[in-house]
């Protein structure tokens, strides 16, 4: 079971994406702005964010301990380790033989724990407003998402994410109604967990997202800030992987010239699908008015039905 | 020595214990060390027994009985030793942790409280060890005595009180219905061993009615919703060293119970049985973390969470019943593992987080969370213990809690890929609920340890905390150590346990674990490495390091400010986000779950003033009874004493007589049985 090669491959991507999503953060800043005739920023501002960030003092306040100095690494470290595990560009994931759909889902869980818990570190109103609006979002979305994925998990006979992946690409898992459904509800869950209007202004502080991160500055808060561009990454390459995974390799692979031609038809192919997906989340987003916080969960329980929906569809094998 | 033996032993070295510390009583310091450390060897004793038996299956151990209708057998199998073994490793962390803890009661008869605890130890040892239902009922009703007395400890609290009589009457209607379906089995297998209950031939509707009966009654002891009423008013009235066995090892015998007489002893159960289970353990899961999210009172809230975590162990015992019932091995397996796995370690991290709340009682002699705050620095190696516990309850990866909560998606997964439409409905949505229920439980541990131990302080005493003494500090960290290792060792602990279902319950046997994987049966439906997943998520700390290395991150300064930030104002330590309004968000959203909980109050209320309004009128009923009934009754008695003080003659020679004779009506008695 055991596999070097995947272990590479897992970490290689993960990094990949790591190295990506401030830039997918920015194409979707930078469409923001054209949509509002601003000019906006270049594409590359997030990554001279960060840089600068790196190199600024950082400020602790007297109440926060050890746990809001680690969040950064934790939450990251858990990224990273959920990143490994998505199908990308290829129908197999790559830690597949050491974890499931459903510990993609609980590394999110791990993360999101500590980065609420951060919020609440240093006693700042604002963070401990933003852990518990975090965590409420939470609430509603993450039984959508794990509702469709089992679904699709059932159609599939399998948790392990490369096995529906696969059977998803292969066409032994139709695009029956319920999968069209269920990849409603999980882009829709998707998009809330992205930190998109009309629940939240990833971009704005002292707002939902961003609130835990009121306390946070220097290296700690460039951290932070890319772990949560890495995560909606993360979320879209799941996304992409069990529902749209078209385009991707699929083993047995080709060998030589072959193969590299391969790797490069499906990585562009990936990288188009992504910047679709971030380029309706703005055009959406844009469309959109923001909504007071607490009534979020009138358009959640919408997703919700849906994915029950699918389910349904799923029972009565349409 | 024989694991019976050893087993046996530890039981004896705890019935010394609990004497010895009632004669050590007047010698609070010497009774509560020498007591401490008495418990902690004997509980060894017990772990060594429990492994022991997992070795050798020892031969179940007849002693001789004077009633022809119960042995007194001692047996050891795979779910008893289980049993054994976890109420001895808990009982070791509450015995040491007990040296310091009991401190703080320096006006109060300390060897009293250890000579219930050691005998509520000792009971329940004997309790999944018995193979015979009427002794089982004999130690449940000593169990349930002597954990009142642990409840109403502080009896000059109404609350206690209250609670203890609460208690006692759930437990009582419980004990009630147990003691019927046992006598329901007995009818028909004439006898009250447990291997007659086995081999009884029942009618499928006295079985039906035995499962019910059974059911309630271990379920009012476990806390199935809505028989949890009790729960967090008891949990909160003891002392925390042993509220930390009530809420994990006291849960756990009446699991087993459950387990041994309504699945083991009833034999292939009935499809709907499942359903039932499954329905309360939906309802117990829902309802327990809802409440427990808007408790303030941090032993409270562990309560109510104890309630969520019943319902998952339900949810996983629901779906092996059915999967038995449908002659499906694997998922029988599945589920009754997930159950006994989730139970096993529900009872090391609640106990760690009850002996958590009572350390911050110790030093601030509060349970309210917003009393609390900042003890992360006062308090560092409290915290983190309560951290690892928090997290294991909030199923985070790679700790316990996370491992056996995959087993219950697994084993509710592969029960509902397979036949029939009940399951295939049902059991998914039970996944949902499983999903809600672990974002809403992440939302309860964030609060507890967050409402604690981040932020400011909100209080004086949270201010000017201590380090919890080193005693509670050890039983702390056993606890904790237990969770990290019932997490990452996984591998290797999954096929004893599935040693203990497939034994318990005669199935083929089946594969779930090889090298440092665990796999539902199938290695292609899901493979799950819980000490690769922890080395690699430690491994990938190295990238964030090496990047802020790369920009230069490291050279630049760190300061430290007085307070946060607060929009320009002075910051104030009430600006910070306390425990109760942490919910907020989530009592809105979810009102409807409140509402019903403020109905049922309601309804209660009009039960309570309607009773109210009869006593009056029961009160002049009783006194007419009572002077109709009394007096006959008074003579009545009065008069057969004097009739048998006839029999009294003071001659030692008609004393023998009455022996002779006695002897002579039992001899005929067994002769004309045998």
């Amino acid at each position: 079971m055991f596999s070097i090669r995947l272990l590479l491959m897992g970490l290689l991507q993960a990094l990949a994406l790591l190295a990506l999503a401030p830039l997918l953060s920015g194409f979707a800043r930078v469409w923001r702005a054209k949509m509002h005739n601003r000019r906006g920023p270049s594409l590359f501002q997030n990554y001279r964010d960060l840089v600068k960030l790196m190199k600024r003092q950082e400020v602790f306040s007297a109440q926060a301990s050890w746990v809001f100095r680690a969040t950064p690494y934790i939450v990251l470290a858990a990224m990273l380790l959920a990143a490994a595990f998505i199908p990308l560009g290829i129908t197999e994931s790559p830690l597949g033989w050491m974890g499931d759909l459903i510990l993609v889902i609980y590394l999110f869980a791990l993360a999101r724990f500590f980065f609420a818990l951060s919020g609440l570190e240093a006693g700042n109103t604002f963070g401990g407003i933003g852990a518990r609006r975090e965590l409420l979002m939470a609430a509603l979305v993450e039984p959508v998402m794990l509702l469709t994925l089992f679904v699709m998990a059932l159609l599939a006979g399998s948790t392990h994410l490369g096995v529906i992946s696969a059977k998803v690409a292969s066409g032994a898992i139709p695009y029956y109604t319920s999968v069209w459904l269920g990849m409603l509800a999980f882009a829709f869950a998707a998009f809330v967990e992205m930190g998109k209007l009309p629940f939240d202004l990833a971009e704005a502080e002292q707002e939902l997202q961003e609130g835990p991160l009121a306390e946070y500055s220097g290296r700690s808060l460039a951290l932070m800030k890319w772990g949560l561009y890495l995560k909606q990454a993360v979320i879209v390459t799941l996304f992409l992987a069990v529902f749209l995974p078209f385009g991707s390799l699929t083993p047995p692979l080709p060998a030589g010239w072959t193969l590299v031609f391969a790797t490069l038809m499906a990585l562009a192919a990936f990288l188009l699908k992504v910047m679709a997906f971030y380029f309706i989340a703005a055009v959406l987003e844009n469309a959109m008015a923001r909504v007071r916080f607490l009534k979020a969960s009138a358009v959640t329980w919408a997703s919700l039905g849906a994915a029950m929906l699918a389910f349904v569809f799923y029972l009565a094998n349409v | 020595m024989d694991a019976i033996h050893l087993l046996l032993f530890s039981v004896l070295l705890f019935g010394l214990n609990a004497l010895a510390a009632l004669a050590l009583n007047p010698f609070q310091r010497v009774a509560r060390v020498a007591s401490g450390l008495w418990g902690a060897l004997a509980s060894g004793v017990g772990v060594l027994a429990a492994l022991q038996a997992f070795t050798h299956a020892p031969t179940p151990l007849e002693l001789s009985d004077p009633f022809h209708f119960g042995q007194f057998i001692l047996q050891l199998d795979g779910l008893s030793a289980l049993m054994a073994g976890m109420i001895s490793v808990l009982g070791l962390a509450s015995s040491v942790y007990s040296i310091s803890y009991l401190g703080q009661y320096a006006q109060r008869p300390i060897g009293v409280l250890s000579f219930f605890t050691n005998a509520f130890i000792a009971l329940m040892l004997l309790l999944v060890a018995v193979g015979n239902a009427f002794y089982f009922l004999i130690f449940w009703e000593m169990m349930t005595l002597a954990s009142y007395f642990l409840v109403i400890f502080e009896d000059e609290k109404k609350e206690s009180l209250q609670a203890g009589y609460l208690y006692m009457l759930v437990a009582h209607a419980g004990a009630a219905l147990i003691m019927l379906a046992f006598f329901i089995f007995y009818w028909s297998a004439g006898n009250f061993d447990f291997a007659a209950f086995r081999q009884s031939q029942l009618s499928p509707t006295s079985r039906s009615l035995i499962f019910l009966l059974a059911f309630f009654g271990f379920g009012a002891k476990a806390g199935i919703a809505p028989l949890h009423i009790w729960m967090p008013g008891a949990y909160a009235a003891t002392p925390s060293h042993a509220a930390s066995l009530l809420s994990s090892v006291m849960k756990a015998t009446a699991v087993y119970g459950l387990l041994r007489f309504c699945v083991d002893l009833l034999g292939t159960p009935e499809v709907w049985w499942g359903g039932v289970v499954l329905f309360f353990g939906a309802l117990s899961t829902g309802l327990g973390v809802f409440y427990a999210l808007t408790e303030r009172d941090l032993k409270r809230m562990l309560a109510y969470s104890s309630v969520e975590h019943v319902g998952l162990i339900l949810l996983g015992i629901g779906t092996g019943m059915i999967g038995f019932a449908t002659h499906q091995p694997l998922v029988t397996l599945l589920g009754f593992l997930a159950a006994l796995y989730h139970l096993l370690n529900h009872s090391f991290f609640k106990g760690l987080l009850f002996l958590g709340a009572g350390a911050l009682d110790y030093r601030l002699h509060t349970r309210n969370l917003n009393a609390m705050g900042g003890l992360a620095r006062r308090m560092p190696w409290t915290a983190v213990a309560f951290l690892i516990g928090a997290l294991a309850l909030a199923a985070i990866p790679p700790l316990n809690g996370f491992v056996s909560e995959w087993f219950i998606y697994q084993a509710l997964f592969t029960g509902g890929s397979g036949p029939g439409f009940f399951v295939r409905a049902v059991l998914p949505l039970c996944i949902l609920l499983l999903a809600l229920a672990g974002a809403l439980a992440a939302m309860v541990a964030v609060k507890m340890y967050g409402g604690a131990f981040s932020g400011p302080a909100r209080s004086e005493q949270a201010a000017q905390a201590l380090e919890s003494p080193n005693a509670m500090l050890a039983g702390m960290l056993i606890l904790a150590t237990g969770c990290l290792a019932l997490g990452l060792g996984a591998p290797l602990l999954t096929p004893y346990l599935a040693q203990v279902v497939i034994g318990a319950f005669n199935l083929p046997p089946a594969l779930l674990a090889e090298g440092i994987w665990v796999y539902p049966g199938a290695m292609e439906q899901a493979l799950l490495s819980p000490p690769l997943i922890a080395i690699l998520w430690l491994g990938l700390f190295s990238v964030p390091v090496a990047i802020v290395a790369l920009y230069g991150g490291y050279k630049s300064t760190s300061r430290v400010v007085d307070a946060p930030w607060a929009c320009g104002y002075g910051y104030s330590n009430p600006m910070s986000v306390s425990a109760s309004s942490f919910d907020q968000p989530i009592v809105v959203t979810f009102s409807g779950v409140y509402t019903l909980r403020t109905l049922l109050r309601r309804l209660l209320a009009v039960v309570g003033v309607t009773a109210g309004r009869l006593r009056p009128g029961l009160a002049r009923a009783e006194s007419w009874i009572e002077s109709v009934l009394r007096p006959p009754t008074t003579r009545t008695i009065e008069y057969l004493g004097q009739r048998i003080q006839a029999l009294q003659m003071g001659d030692i020679r008609v004393y023998c007589l009455y022996i002779v004779f006695t002897l002579a009506l039992l001899l005929i008695t067994v002769f004309s049985r045998g």
